[in-house]
C-alpha cells in the first residue's frame, strides 16, 4: 500500500510550549484514517501543518511521496480540506460559495452540482449561507472540500454540530469516498465512537504527542484484558489476594484485576479455595475501545 | 492563476454592499465641495480651477483615503470572518497571487471611482454654469490618472494593514491619522515620500501648478517603490502567518 501522507518528527512550538511534538503520521492510500484526541490535543494544528497553513517548527511533511514545501501547489491541487469550523461567505448563497471555490480551483460546473448533491444541499443552494443552520454550513464545508474530487481529503471534526441522522449520513458518505472516488480520507475527531465505525486506521494524539497509530485490532490487542472474580466473601478474598501481592479493586460485587495470565488465574483460584472462600465466577472482560482511549488520554482531557 | 483569483474575488464582491459606499462617498465629497464653491463664488474667480480646488480638497484629502481604507478592510474582512483564510490559503494558488488579486480588485474599483468623480466634477461645473465662460482645463485628466496611481500606493499599504489587523475599523483609523501625517509632510516639502501626500501632489489638490518633468519622474518612481513595498509586506505576512 502506498503511503499518501508521511510526517517525520513534525513539531509545532508556540512560545516554549509544543502544541505538536515529534509526530510521525503514516496514512496509506485508500484508507479512512481516524485522527483522535481530546480538545487541545493538537489535531487541528497537525492538520494545518499538512496543508501549509501553519509552518512546522521542526520536522517535515510529505504528501503523495513528495516533499510538501517544495511541491505545495501540486499537492494542494489534489487535496481538499475542511479545517476547524466551516469557512463560508455569509452574504453569498451556498451555490455562490461553491462558485468562489470553483473559480479558485478551475473545475467544471458539473462538479459543483455533484458535490452539492453528495452532501444533499441542492435544495438549499440558493439560500444565503448566513441563514443556514450549523449542520448545513458543515455540509457546505464538506462540499467545498470535495468540489474538485481530490485524491486526499482532510476533514477536521466534520460532524461537529450535526444531528444524529446527519452524523450517520456523513459517516456513510465518508466511508464511501475511498471505493467510490478513490479518495484517501484523514478525519479528526475527539469522539472514538464517531470514528471506530468508519476508520480503517487510527492515530491517537494527546498533549501534542502521537500515543498510538495502527488498526483498531492492534489497539485492542495492545491493552490487557481484566479478570473479574465473584466470591463468597469479597472482603476476605481481597485480603488473601493482597497477601499474594495482587491489588484487586472492588467493582459491582466483583474483584477486578489487571495483567492476569492463565497461570495467575489458576493460582488465585487455588489460594482462595484453600482459604475456604468459595469462588462463584471468574470472567475475562476486554476493555472497550472507549475505555482504552480514555486510559491513554486521561479522563479529564488535556485542557 | 491571477485570473482564477480575480474570478473568485469578483463573485465575492458582486453581491456585497461595498458598492453603496463607492457611490456615496464621492457624491458626498463632490456635494460639499460644490456647496463651498457656490457660497464663495465672489472670491473663487478662476472657474474650473477654483471648482477643482474645492471638490478635490474634500475628496482627495479626506474621503478618497478613507474610501480606500474601507475597501481594503472590506476585502480582507471577507477572509478574516469564518477563518476563510484557511480555505483560500489551502487552494492551489500562490500566496503572492492571492494578495495581488486583492490589489487589482481594489485598484479597479478605485479606477471606477476616479472616473465617477470626474463625471461628478464635470456635472458640478455645468450646474455652476462654468462652461459658458471658461474652457475645460485639460490637466484634470492628468490629476485623475495620477490620483489613481497614487491610490495604488495607499491600497498596497492598507491591504497589508488589513491582512495583519483583523479589525475593520483600526486600519481605517490608521488611514485617518496618515492623512494628517501626509498633510504635514506635504507642507514641509517632503510630500513625495509618503503615499498620502503623493496623492495630494498627484491630484493637484493644494497646488494646480503643473509638475515638472523631474517631479513627474520622482512621482512615478515613488509610486512603483511604495506599491512594491506594500505588496512585499503584505505577502510576507500572509506567507508567514499561522492564520
Ligand atoms: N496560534 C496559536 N498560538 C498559541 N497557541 C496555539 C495556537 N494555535 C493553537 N495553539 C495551542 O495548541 C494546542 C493545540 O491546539 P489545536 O487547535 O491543534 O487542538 P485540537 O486538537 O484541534 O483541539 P479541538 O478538539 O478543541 O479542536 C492548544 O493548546 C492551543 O492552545
Ligand atoms: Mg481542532
Amino acid at each position: 500500500m502506498n503511503t499518501v501522507i508521511r510526517t517525520e518528527n513534525l513539531s509545532k512550538r508556540y512560545g516554549v510550549v509544543y502544541s505538536v511534538q515529534r509526530v510521525n503520521l503514516a496514512v496509506g492510500e485508500g484508507e479512512v484514517y481516524g485522527f483522535l484526541g481530546p480538545n487541545g490535543a493538537g489535531k487541528s494544528t497537525t492538520l494545518k501543518m499538512l496543508l501549509g497553513l501553519v509552518k512546522p517548527s521542526e520536522g517535515s511533511v510529505s504528501v503523495f511521496g513528495k516533499d510538501f514545501s517544495r511541491n505545495r501547489l501540486e499537492i494542494l491541487s489534489q487535496t481538499g480540506s475542511l479545517i476547524e469550523a466551516p469557512s463560508y461567505y455569509g452574504h453569498l448563497t451556498g451555490l455562490e460559495n461553491m462558485r468562489v471555490m470553483q473559480r479558485l480551483r478551475d473545475v467544471p460546473d458539473k462538479h459543483v452540482e455533484k458535490a452539492l448533491q453528495i452532501v444533499r444541499l441542492e435544495k438549499q443552494k440558493n439560500k444565503k449561507v448566513d441563514q443556514y443552520s450549523l449542520g448545513m454550513k458543515q455540509r457546505l464545508g464538506i462540499a467545498m472540500a470535495l468540489l474538485h474530487f481530490p485524491k486526499l481529503v482532510i476533514l477536521d471534526e466534520p460532524t461537529n454540530g450535526l444531528d444524529p441522522a446527519g452524523i450517520g449520513e456523513i459517516r456513510e458518505l465518508i466511508q464511501s469516498l475511498p471505493h467510490e472516488y478513490g479518495m484517501t480520507v484523514l478525519l479528526s475527531s475527539h469522539l472514538l465512537s464517531e470514528i471506530e465505525q468508519v476508520a480503517t486506521s487510527i492515530g491517537i494524539i494527546h498533549g501534542g504527542k502521537l500515543l498510538f497509530q495502527g488498526s483498531m485490532e492492534q489497539l485492542q490487542r495492545n491493552s490487557q484484558p481484566h479478570v473479574w472474580m465473584k466470591t463468597q466473601d469479597n472482603e476476605k478474598a481481597r485480603r488473601v489476594l493482597q497477601e499474594m501481592e495482587l491489588s484487586p479493586s472492588l467493582q459491582d460485587g466483583f474483584l477486578v484485576m489487571e495483567g492476569m495470565g492463565d497461570r495467575e488465574v489458576a493460582q488465585t483460584n487455588r489460594a482462595l479455595i484453600m482459604a475456604g472462600i468459595d469462588v462463584y465466577r471468574i470472567e475475562e472482560h476486554k476493555k472497550s475501545l472507549e475505555s482504552i482511549f480514555l486510559s491513554l488520554t486521561g479522563k479529564e482531557g488535556s485542557l | 492563476m491571477l485570473l482564477r483569483c480575480l474570478g473568485a474575488e469578483w463573485v465575492k464582491l458582486r453581491r456585497s454592499r461595498i458598492w453603496l459606499v463607492l457611490l456615496v462617498l464621492p457624491v458626498f465629497s463632490a456635494l460639499i465641495g460644490f456647496a463651498n464653491y457656490w457660497m464663495n463664488q465672489a472670491i473663487l474667480q478662476n472657474g474650473w480651477y477654483s471648482l477643482w480646488t474645492q471638490v478635490s480638497l474634500f475628496y482627495g484629502e479626506f474621503f478618497l483615503p478613507i474610501l480606500i481604507a474601507i475597501c481594503c478592510s472590506f476585502v480582507c474582512r471577507l477572509e478574516h470572518v469564518n477563518r476563510n483564510w484557511n480555505v483560500i490559503l489551502a487552494a492551489p494558488v500562490s500566496t503572492p497571487t492571492i494578495f495581488f488579486a486583492k490589489v487589482v480588485v481594489v485598484g479597479v474599483l478605485l479606477f471606477a471611482v476616479q472616473l465617477f468623480f470626474l463625471v461628478l466634477y464635470i456635472c458640478a461645473g455645468f450646474i455652476a454654469g462654468l462652461h459658458a465662460h471658461f474652457s475645460f482645463p485639460p490637466e484634470v485628466f492628468g490629476w485623475i490618472m495620477r490620483g489613481w496611481l497614487a491610490s495604488l500606493t495607499i491600497i498596497a499599504f492598507q491591504l497589508w494593514l488589513s491582512t495583519r489587523i483583523q479589525s475593520f475599523a483600526v486600519p481605517v483609523g490608521i488611514s485617518v491619522c496618515a492623512v494628517f501625517v501626509g498633510l504635514g509632510l506635504y507642507v514641509s516639502g517632503l510630500g513625495m515620500f509618503f503615499p498620502l501626500s503623493i496623492l495630494t501632489i498627484g491630484m493637484g489638490v493644494l497646488s494646480q501648478e503643473s509638475l515638472s518633468l523631474g517631479e513627474l519622474g520622482t512621482f512615478a518612481v515613488m509610486c512603483v517603490l511604495f506599491v512594491t513595498t506594500g505588496c512585499a509586506l503584505g505577502i510576507r505576512h500572509l506567507t508567514r502567518a499561522g492564520l
